[in-house]
């Protein structure tokens, strides 16, 4: 199949998909279910199947030229497509495991609907080669996440969502008036443009900084991130996906295309951008060691760990976004097990306060081994993935002369060993409080047990992402 | 490729360790055998492999990261060193845990932890060797954690001070290649000035942290109690020691540039000398064997790295010699105890006693590796802790007098160990007690023999393995074999030793048992209240950091908690002030709607217009 295809494909099908979706539904339950997973892993298939141009170095795009700079582009290079085939192998694992969770609940068809439209508005922000349908796909995850975290209709619930809705779509009308500086001075949202006219030239600060406001909102950064754990209350395959694995790596998704392969960040700005994620990392890891709800404490970590993600990408070196990127992939998998680990503790025990839980790894064994292997992960630990994105993050910071920030971040990670030891000890080690609960879905277990096995083939088999993550810095970087 | 057999350290644990993982728990035989034949295999490879030079690589990485192993004299002598007690162990375990539901996984771990130990002990990349050493932080979680029910406290407390130390490492390699660009050991050459300083100090952290030195410490007498003995005996006693001790005259003697009049070795030096005198005196007060012996194990470090950090060829000789000394004794005596924790039932010295008569096997193990730990001539540890002292004085007498007193503190502890376990009445109810089955003798039989054949034929050790590592050129053509050069140095020890006897007797004496032969010293004025706080964790650097933590946590959970009130409150009180506002304008007609929305839209269009032209 032609690359542009492929590419046309990895977009359109969960896009058009995602409406057929609700109508299989009212014919079938199984064939729906069967037709999301299909479509959500149909951009998967194709998104790996764009890797090998993408290695050659060779940037497929599809574009369509419209008058005023508002082309419509999609480019598939390296960044793009590492991106795309992270989150939409993350997707297919929890639409999986979706089949069996969702089923004890209401309005399964809306369900498949956003989750598949999600990923598929997921795909079309990170294919976009064009500022303005990048905010339009922007947009559209923040609507999809809004009837997600809402999806259970309580009023608590719509509060939540609406809290999660109003605080990204401010973040993204400030980065669309920043997306407007930077027209004024090009005359042209398309990437390709805008990149030519600012060679050499810096952008307008102002630009910048309503930029970073829309980025950190959908990230989660401080200090707009007290929205994701709020948004917990979701079902929690959409915490995995919205919380761990897609929507808060969009922010620094769009924070590498833009700053690092679009246009370059005045000096500045690399120094102020780590002290904003150290601060983040620190509050919200700190935030994580004193709640007491399970999936709110696994948001905070995920706050945290974006830090450490922003801070790869924000020092100006190339081991850092190399490292950040690693992390995108290594935390994406890890945070997607700890959440739907945490999705099977809570369907089974219907608790999520830990200190009601307790000797739970008696009962579910397989959970318990996988959400630890997970928790390895997200700390670092090898030979699991995380170790490897950690240490390079790290040596970022170190070799853009910041060894402050570096151990400021040292004892972040030093908090990530805390709290999620004392969420592993109180889940699942002690006393049982009573609450005797067994893994009963199979299809759910394995789910994680691939996100466990996946973060530790990933560890050992580190040459493989690590070659295509260093590829696309290098096309990044312009080397 | 001839190379790969460099590979067969790691991988033929590991395969032995998946093989077992697989079984079923009940094949009890088969997990035994696979154990104990892997083990054996591993050492039989590893005597192949001694004296060999051999390197592998893969494709680097870049960045410097890169996969590659180096077997050379020193790290050849570690694997094989780690292999002989892995077997030994095994052996050992195969008795002890006979019983015992979790002995697949400890066998699963154990060998899985000489497989990263292999690997980290082989790399010559530090990132390479980050890998396997911090790998180990889940074997150590796994091993501590089937001790018991209630072991996971401890388990959780080993890995999270041992997480900080691997962090701090991983800080450090991260430092070394922004100095130096490279990642390879055998190519690092790093002056400990300026920010060279800082990495030399947090390599250090995360190789005394492996090592058990303080104050990284405080989990290893908790360990002591809720892990599984031959635990004890594998890795604080052999493998942290062997690896901690390894990186770190690795650190000192190749990685940085270090001379003795350096800040840096004044460091090593008095954190050498704090752990030896604070860990026995802790050791002293002890009332269960071997909680006891974990002190031990702390403050034995202190000796080791008391030695590198002189930097004199006597003490980095010394110090590399009591490591393996101490490896040897403090696993056997911990084997004692385990002989004791199965044969009497218990390992609390309030219930035990008169044990020489029933387990005289185990009795003489004791003597011996206790006469070895203590120093006293002609056992093994007596050389080596005689070369300690000599570099120490060479470098300050406060070094040397630190030494002594340490001396003398273990020897007295261990007069009274020996007197409550072996020598006083029997207090226990179930009599007779019998002798330890013979898998379990075997080991400590070996050990102890060995114990003299290092002391009384210390050349053989100390030319074979110990002083080729410093190579002739660092030795400055000196031989440090057959008996201690300085014969007043020899005189003090002894009547060191020979005071730490009477006061052994002097406590029996005023207190009547052998348990109570330190009493006399524990309730000192002064001393009695700063060992209670000791006791209680009100000292334990963990207890400490938890709490800043916690602390830290705290703050920033309000700091968190205020953000989150301006968006739920503060925000909206405001936006409601702008909608009262906004409302008038909502006047409901659709014309003046049209009216607004063809404004905004002409102004847009205006916009991109100008823009265009602009651009």
């Amino acid at each position: 199949m032609k690359n542009e295809t492929l590419l046309l494909l990895t977009v359109s099908v969960p896009v058009v998909g995602a409406f057929i979706v609700p109508i299989v539904g009212r014919v079938s339950e199984k064939l729906r279910n069967l037709l999301a997973l299909a479509f959500v892993s149909t951009s998967f298939i194709c998104s790996l199947c764009l890797i090998p141009s993408a290695l050659s170095g060779k940037v497929t795009s599809i574009a369509i030229a419209f008058p005023l700079g508002f082309n419509f582009v999609l480019t598939a290079d390296c960044l793009a497509v590492f991106m795309a085939a992270v989150s939409s192998f993350i997707s297919s694992v929890i639409v999986l495991y979706s089949f069996d969770y969702i089923s004890h609940y209401p309005n399964r068809d809306e369900y498949y609907l956003m989750v598949v439209l999600f990923l598929g508005s997921m795909m079309g922000l990170v294919f976009s080669g064009n500022l303005i349908f990048l905010y339009i796909f922007w947009e559209l995850t923040a609507i999809v996440s809004w009837r997600l975290i809402g999806f259970f209709r309580e009023k608590h619930h719509v509060l939540m969502a609406d809290k999660a809705f109003l605080v990204t779509v401010f973040g993204a009308l400030a980065m669309l008036v920043g997306f407007l500086f930077i027209y004024q001075k090009t005359g042209s949202f398309d990437l390709l443009v805008i990149k030519e006219n600012f060679k050499g030239v810096p952008v307008p600060d102002i630009a910048v900084l309503l930029i970073l406001v829309g980025i950190l909102s959908k990230s989660a950064t401080l200090p707009f991130h007290t929205w994701l754990p709020d948004a917990g209350i979701a079902p929690s395959p959409v915490t995995a996906l919205l919380h761990a694995a897609v929507l808060v790596k969009i922010g620094v998704y769009v924070f590498a295309r833009l700053f690092i392969s679009t246009f370059s960040l005045d000096a500045a700005w690399h120094v102020l951008i780590p002290i904003i994620a150290a601060t983040s990392a620190l509050v919200s890891a700190g935030a994580a060691l004193v709640e007491t709800d399970m999936k709110r404490v696994i948001a905070y970590s995920t706050v945290s760990q974006i830090a450490f993600i922003f801070l790869g990408f924000s020092v100006n070196a190339e081991i850092g976004i190399v490292g950040s990127l690693l992390y995108i992939l290594m935390h994406g998998l890890a945070k997607g097990g700890l959440f739907l680990c945490a999705g099977i503790v809570e369907q089974n025990t219907k608790e999520r306060d830990i200190t009601k839980m307790g000797g739970l790894i008696a009962t579910m064994p397989l959970t318990a081994v996988s959400f630890l292997a997970c928790v390895f992960s997200v700390m670092g630990v090898p030979p699991f993935g995380g170790f490897f994105s950690k240490y390079m993050v790290f040596s970022g910071a170190v070799t853009s002369g910041q060894v402050g920030i570096a151990v400021t971040f040292l004892f972040g990670a030093v908090l990530t060993i805390l709290y999620l030891l004392r969420l592993f000890n109180h889940i699942f080690l002690g006393e049982s409080h009573g609450k005797i609960a067994k893994e009963e879905s199979v299809l759910m277990v394995s789910s994680v047990m691939i996100f466990a096995l996946v973060s530790l083939a990933c560890g050992i088999y580190i040459k493989y992402p690590f070659l295509f993550a260093q590829f696309a810095t290098k096309q990044m970087l312009g080397m | 490729m001839l190379t790969n057999v460099l590979l067969l350290p790691i991988t033929v644990p590991t395969a032995a360790a998946l093989l077992i993982l697989m079984l079923p728990k009940k094949f009890r035989a088969a997990i035994d055998a696979i154990s104990l034949f892997g083990s054996f295999l591993i050492l039989l490879l590893s005597i192949l492999l001694f004296k060999r030079n051999l390197s592998y690589s893969m494709p680097a990485l870049g960045f410097g990261i890169e996969f590659s192993l180096r077997l050379y004299h020193f790290s050849g002598f570690i694997v094989l060193a780690a292999a002989f007690f892995v077997f030994l162990i095994t052996l050992y375990s195969n008795a002890f845990l006979r019983e015992k539901s979790y002995s697949k996984q400890f066998y699963v771990y154990l060998l899985l932890s000489l497989a990263f130990i292999n690997g980290a002990v082989l790399s010559d990349n530090l990132v390479s060797m980050l890998f396997f050493w911090e790998g180990m932080l889940i074997t150590l979680f796994g091993m501590i954690y089937i001790g018991g029910k209630r072991s996971f406290k401890t388990a959780t407390k080993a890995f999270i001070i041992a997480g900080v130390g691997d962090l701090c490492l991983m800080l450090g390699v991260a430092i070394c290649f922004y100095i130096s660009g490279t990642l390879a050991i055998s190519k690092l050459h790093i002056p400990i000035s300026g920010i060279g300083g800082a990495a030399f100090i947090l390599l250090m952290m995360g190789a005394i942290a492996k090592a058990g030195s303080m104050p990284f410490h405080t989990w290893i007498p908790d360990a002591a109690i809720d892990a599984p003995l031959p635990f004890m005996a594998i890795v604080p006693a052999s493998f942290e020691k062997l690896l901690g001790i390894y990186f770190l005259s690795r650190i000192s003697l190749d990685i940085f540039e270090m001379s003795p009049d350096s800040w840096a070795s004044m460091t090593l030096m008095i954190i050498g000398s704090i752990t030896i005198v604070f860990a026995v005196s802790m050791a002293l007060i002890q009332k269960n064997y071997k909680r006891l012996l974990s002190y031990h194990a702390i403050s034995q470090v202190g000796y080791m790295i008391l030695g590198i950090g002189t930097l004199v060829p006597a003490g980095i000789v010394g110090g590399l010699f009591h490591m393996i000394n101490n490896v040897m004794y403090k696993s056997c005596l911990f084997l004692t105890g385990g002989a004791v924790e199965k044969q009497a039932g218990t390992t609390d010295l309030e219930k035990l006693g008169g044990l020489k008569k029933y387990m005289p096997v185990t009795f003489i193990c004791y003597v011996i590796t206790a006469a070895s730990i203590s120093g006293v001539p002609p056992f093994n540890g007596f050389f080596s802790k005689e070369l300690v002292c000599e570099g120490a004085l060479e470098r300050g007498f406060i070094f040397y007098l630190a030494a002594i007193i340490g001396a003398f503190l273990t020897a007295a502890s261990f007069l009274k160990l020996g007197h409550a376990a072996f020598l006083d009445k029997s207090k226990n109810g179930k009599l007779p007690i019998k002798e330890a089955p013979i898998r379990m003798l075997i080991p400590m039989i070996a050990i102890a023999a060995l114990c003299v054949l290092f002391g009384v034929w210390n050349s053989l050790p100390l030319k074979l393995f110990i002083q080729p590592i410093l190579g002739q050129e660092r030795l400055g053509g000196r031989d440090f074999s057959g008996m201690p050069h300085n014969s007043l140095l020899v005189v003090i020890t002894i009547m060191v030793l020979l005071g730490a006897l009477l006061n052994h007797r002097y406590g029996v004496k005023k207190h009547g048992s052998g348990l109570k032969a330190a009493e006399h010293i524990h309730h000192a004025p002064v001393l009695s209240y700063i060992f209670n706080k000791a006791e209680n964790g009100y000292f334990d650097p963990y207890n400490i950091g938890l709490n800043i933590s916690y602390g830290f946590s705290k703050v920033a959970f309000l700091f968190d908690r205020a953000i989150d009130w301006v968006y739920n409150v503060f925000i909206i009180k405001v936006s409601k002030v702008f909608t009262a506002a906004a409302r008038s304008l909502n006047d409901g007609s659709y014309k003046s709607y049209i009216i607004w929305s063809l404004l905004a839209t002409g102004a847009v269009v205006i916009f991109l217009i100008k823009s265009m032209i602009g651009a």
